[in-house]
């Protein structure tokens, strides 16, 4: 089986087609997704527009909100730029920007042309940040990676050049919570919402720092503040934590699998407790109230799972980032009994991060372990996937992947980027609520497609 | 005479062939008086005449490129492959178009795919050494995945800056293969408007792909068009013409019979200009000199001038008064329905000439409209095409007119000056900003939805339908507040920062 597995993984090349990611500058999403901060763009015409119809429309259709979509103020950078630079262009934007646009944080992203071209946009940012304007600079080429890389680099940008040093006292049961990226996860709005409602459940006050419940830059600027940081993914948001640990001396809680149904949350909201030194009797009051409620809704639906009598599909394969990836597989096989047939993992973690992440898959539970395929390009992944030794009957994907479910006579269930036939405002599949809507989510395509 | 040369693999810009300018404002009479037709000379080769003065401010929000053009038309071609030689920013449009080319198979009746483009995804190394290596690599994948009929390979803003020699790889994978291997330069820092990226497709299919020896086939008309509904074929047949769509959504054969077509005609002078007269000037398939097809006058004419090159007089006058009849009386009462209506058009620039004369032949007021850039002449540079005259001539002025590429800050305060009750809108961006001042939109994803006589009638119930969702639109403005200072949000002239930059500096 690993050997077959392995042939994908040898075949990757150069190329990527169906992308399933945007450029570092895509991290324009990562700045806009904290309320009142707005990106500027300094790059070619289409960069922005690239990102936006892709990572916020095409992609649940999320919308551009407040300071993204057509708002972000952008260079469109033409052959003047290219021969003589962009240093003058970008100062007179950065003005009119801080004129025109109402915002509480400007932030930089760059594109391939100033990074290429040697534009030095440092020094022309921090002319701003002298006179006190609220703005801060990120280098994302779109050749220096894609936007998970950019992701780190803004949120690093802002903690350094914004959040600033802080050297006073910590405050007892405050958390920074750094989990899925904005926009890229087309669920992650409903999520942070639910991470950030169990978390208070169990006693802390929480720093979720993006989406409609984060308080914007007021709460990027107590973020020192907080007593530790809490990483919820595979590997995103480690070297942030580390970063923190060393500038402010907080300690951080990694926890790699974000937790969906009772099971995982539970397991999850105990070792936080744990970690934070809370009121165990309290955390444990919360898990019980929430598992109540939880576990009635299952019995609702055990009757449909139980003896729907034209069966619901068993085999499920999951195409995705790593932790989003492995958070569906581990719900689905501990707590629905679903069988794993081909986890596709599609970011491209950083290398030292891999033999981590498979070990994750290996012990997926007791029983059940998983060999996940690393691979990135969309003609690889739909051959993996339609070669798959047991075919899936149902596939957690994107639309990219809707030709090969068809061809398999499966289901598709868009989770991740690029999610096009899915509208998604407030919903979410983590958590206690979030594994109630997934359920309901995956069932219904199930059957709906059956007749 | 402008003359579409095809020695070089290089598209010439629309600025530089036909005067494009992307920021302008005025009335419509003055834009037909200043233009091209009006002025001789004023093609912007170097012309004296010219008096179109573009006022750049320095504020510009995010516009579009011109490889999303390459994209949505090269990467829309059925049986071919396009190669984007790009890191991957570029290429995670594919998601757009990938929803687009899905959706217009399915309104074609056409087997649902996924489209087929594959990046090179360039990393940092390849800026200091070059991307060739693995511009070849991928034409190697691509040739092994899927044996198609045709490569394009399109740049990107990065690799045309480091320089990587496409057009030596295109000719050497090309004997290689066996199939047009079609070098498109479409960097996006090249022109300042996304429109030559449509002139760059056609370019690389004129140079590469159509065919040089035709045999005739004296029914078939080329009609360029994106991915719309098939309005064209129940029309030309009445004229027993059978249709031949390009580009989006067309076989690499359909494209190599584009010479051997009787005529060519477009829905959209912006987006056909190039490709008709490439056809003509170098195939000898003449392109219809008429008016756009859209409202009565328009339609009529341009049926006529199909009719006369293609010697099917006698059955299109029958066509005209069968179906002037037909749709009169359900007109008649759309009019009713719709009177007192504002309507205001944001899209492309010959787009919005033909919806707004269908506007007005539906009662429904029209004193404003944006474009996102403005042709002065078209590449025929014959008079009977001035889209914008033809509209002023037949329908009157448009007081407001405004040509300003995507920019949701200036239409802020042209909407607030109009205060239409609807817009008409094509591309992503604007209608946003709409929807947040309570103005729904009709996004005319389906470009054909107002093309000849049923489309007037299409139009006018897609705005009934669009009016009712005021409800919706007007509740969400009560709840919003939007991105711009309260200064921005108090002026009144969208341009005033073009017209005097140094405000900026003030306090």
């Amino acid at each position: 089986m690993s050997h077959i597995q392995n042939s994908y993984e040898n075949q990757k090349t150069n190329s990527i087609s169906r992308p399933r990611y945007g450029c570092a500058i895509g991290a324009m999403y990562t700045a806009s997704a904290i309320p009142g901060v707005v990106p500027i763009t300094h790059c070619g015409p289409g960069c922005a527009d690239k990102q936006y119809v892709s990572l916020a429309f095409y992609n649940g259709f999320q919308g551009g909100g407040y300071g993204g979509g057509a708002v972000p103020p952008s260079l469109n950078a033409s052959e003047n730029e290219v021969v003589f630079g962009g240093n003058e262009r970008l100062k007179e934007l950065i003005q009119a920007s801080i004129k025109v646009i109402d915002a509480d944080l400007f932030v930089v992203l760059t594109g391939c042309i100033p990074d290429l071209v040697g534009d030095d946009v440092p020094s022309v940012v921090s002319k701003y940040q002298e006179k006190g304007v609220p703005i801060v600079y990120a280098e994302t080429g779109g050749f220096k990676g894609n936007n998970y890389t950019g992701h780190e680099l803004v949120t690093k940008a802002i903690i350094d050049q914004y959040v600033g040093e802080y050297k006073g006292e910590k405050k007892k049961n405050v958390v920074n919570v750094w989990t899925e990226i904005p926009y890229q996860n087309p669920f992650w709005r409903g999520d942070l919402a639910e991470i950030k409602r169990i978390l208070e459940g169990i006693g802390l006050e929480v720093n979720i720092l993006f989406g409609h419940e984060s308080k914007g830059v007021k709460e990027w600027k107590e973020i020192p503040k907080a007593q530790f940081n809490l990483v919820v993914s595979t590997w995103l948001g480690l070297s942030t934590a580390e970063h923190l640990e060393k500038k402010y001396g907080q300690p951080f809680l990694h926890i790699p699998v974000i937790p969906i149904g009772a099971k995982a949350t539970s397991e999850f909201l105990r070792k936080v407790s744990d970690f934070a030194g809370l009121n165990q009797e309290k955390t444990e009051q919360f898990i019980q109230e929430e598992e109540k409620l939880y576990y009635k809704y299952l019995e609702d639906f055990s009757d449909f799972y139980a003896e729907y009598w034209w069966g619901v599909p068993s085999k499920f394969a999951v195409v995705g980032e790593s932790s989003y990836n492995l958070a569906i597989s581990k719900f689905l096989v501990n707590q629905l009994g679903l069988i794993p047939v081909k986890q596709i993992i599609t970011e491209n973690p950083p290398e030292e991060h891999k033999d981590n992440i498979r070990k994750e898959f290996e012990n997926i539970a007791d029983d059940v372990s998983v060999s996940p395929l690393f691979l990135e390009d969309g003609y690889l992944i739909e051959q993996a996937l339609i070669n798959s030794e047991e075919k899936p009957a149902i596939i957690l994907g994107t639309t990219w992947d809707r030709d090969a479910a068809k061809q398999l006579g499966g289901n598709i269930v868009e989770i991740g980027f690029p999610s096009s036939y899915e509208v998604i405002l407030s919903r979410a599949n983590v958590g206690y609520r979030g594994a109630l809507s997934l359920i309901e989510k995956i069932f219904t395509i199930a059957i709906s497609a059956s007749a | 005479m402008g003359k579409i040369n095809l020695a070089s693999t290089t598209v010439v810009s629309r600025e530089q062939r036909l005067g494009t300018i992307i920021s302008w404002e005025g009335d419509a009479l003055k834009l037909v008086e200043e233009s091209g037709y009006s002025v001789p000379g004023c093609t912007g080769k170097k012309g004296n005449g010219c008096k179109l003065c573009e006022i750049n401010g320095p504020f510009t929000q995010g516009s579009v490129c011109s490889e999303q053009m390459v994209e949505c038309q090269a990467g829309n071609v059925r049986g071919a492959v396009l190669i984007q030689h790009s890191p991957i920013g570029c290429a995670v449009s594919q998601t757009i178009y990938n929803s687009i080319y899905r959706n217009g198979l399915a309104m074609r009746g056409l087997p649902v795919e996924n489209l087929k483009i594959v990046s090179t995804n360039l990393i940092e190394g390849d800026m200091v050494f070059g991307g060739i290596g693995k511009l070849e690599q991928t034409l190697n994948d691509v040739w092994e995945r899927y044996k198609p009929n045709a490569i394009f390979i399109g740049t990107a803003c990065a690799t045309g800056i480091i320089g990587d020699d496409i057009d030596s790889v295109a000719s050497e994978y090309k004997e290689k293969f066996g199939i047009p291997v079609i070098p498109l330069h479409c960097e996006g820092f090249r022109s300042k408007h996304w429109s030559t990226g449509f002139d760059a497709t056609q370019h690389g299919i004129l140079r590469d792909i159509v065919r040089k020896n035709p045999k005739k086939q004296e029914d078939l008309v080329n009609v360029i068009n994106l991915w719309g509904s098939d309005v064209f074929t129940p029309m030309l047949k009445e004229l027993n013409l059978r249709v031949n769509y390009v580009v989006d959504l067309a076989t690499v054969e359909d494209l190599a019979q584009m010479s051997e077509a009787a005529l060519t005609v477009g829905f959209c002078n912006t987006l056909s200009s190039y490709l008709a007269q490439g056809l003509e000037q170098n195939f000898g398939v003449p392109e219809l000199k008429a008016p756009q097809p859209y409202g009565f006058a328009g339609t009529d004419a341009w049926l006529r001038g199909i009719a006369k090159i293609t010697h099917r007089e006698e059955l299109c006058e029958a066509y005209i008064k069968k179906e002037h009849e037909r749709v009169t009386p359900k007109i008649e009462e759309l009019k009713k329905k719709l009177k007192g209506v504002k309507g205001y058009v944001a899209t492309g620039s010959a787009y919005s000439h033909g919806l707004i004369s269908v506007l007005r032949e539906l009662g429904v007021e029209v004193n404003g409209s944006l474009v996102f850039h403005h042709d002065p002449i078209y590449d025929s540079e014959d008079p009977i095409q001035d889209s914008l005259a033809f509209l002023v001539n037949n329908y009157g002025n448009v007081e407001n007119f405004s040509v300003s590429n995507r920019q949701p800050y200036q239409l802020y305060a042209l909407l607030k000056k109009v205060k239409p009750d609807f817009l008409l809108i094509r591309h992503n961006g604007l209608a946003p900003l709409a929807s947040r001042l309570g103005i729904p939109a009709a996004p005319l994803g389906d470009e054909h939805i107002a093309v000849g006589y049923e489309g007037i009638v299409n139009l006018g119930e897609a705005i009934l339908a669009i009016l009712k969702r005021k409800k919706f639109h007007e509740d969400l403005s009560q709840h919003i507040k939007l991105p711009y200072t309260k200064w921005w949000l108090s002026q009144d002239d969208p341009y005033i920062l073009a017209k005097n930059p140094e405000i900026i500096y003030q306090d």
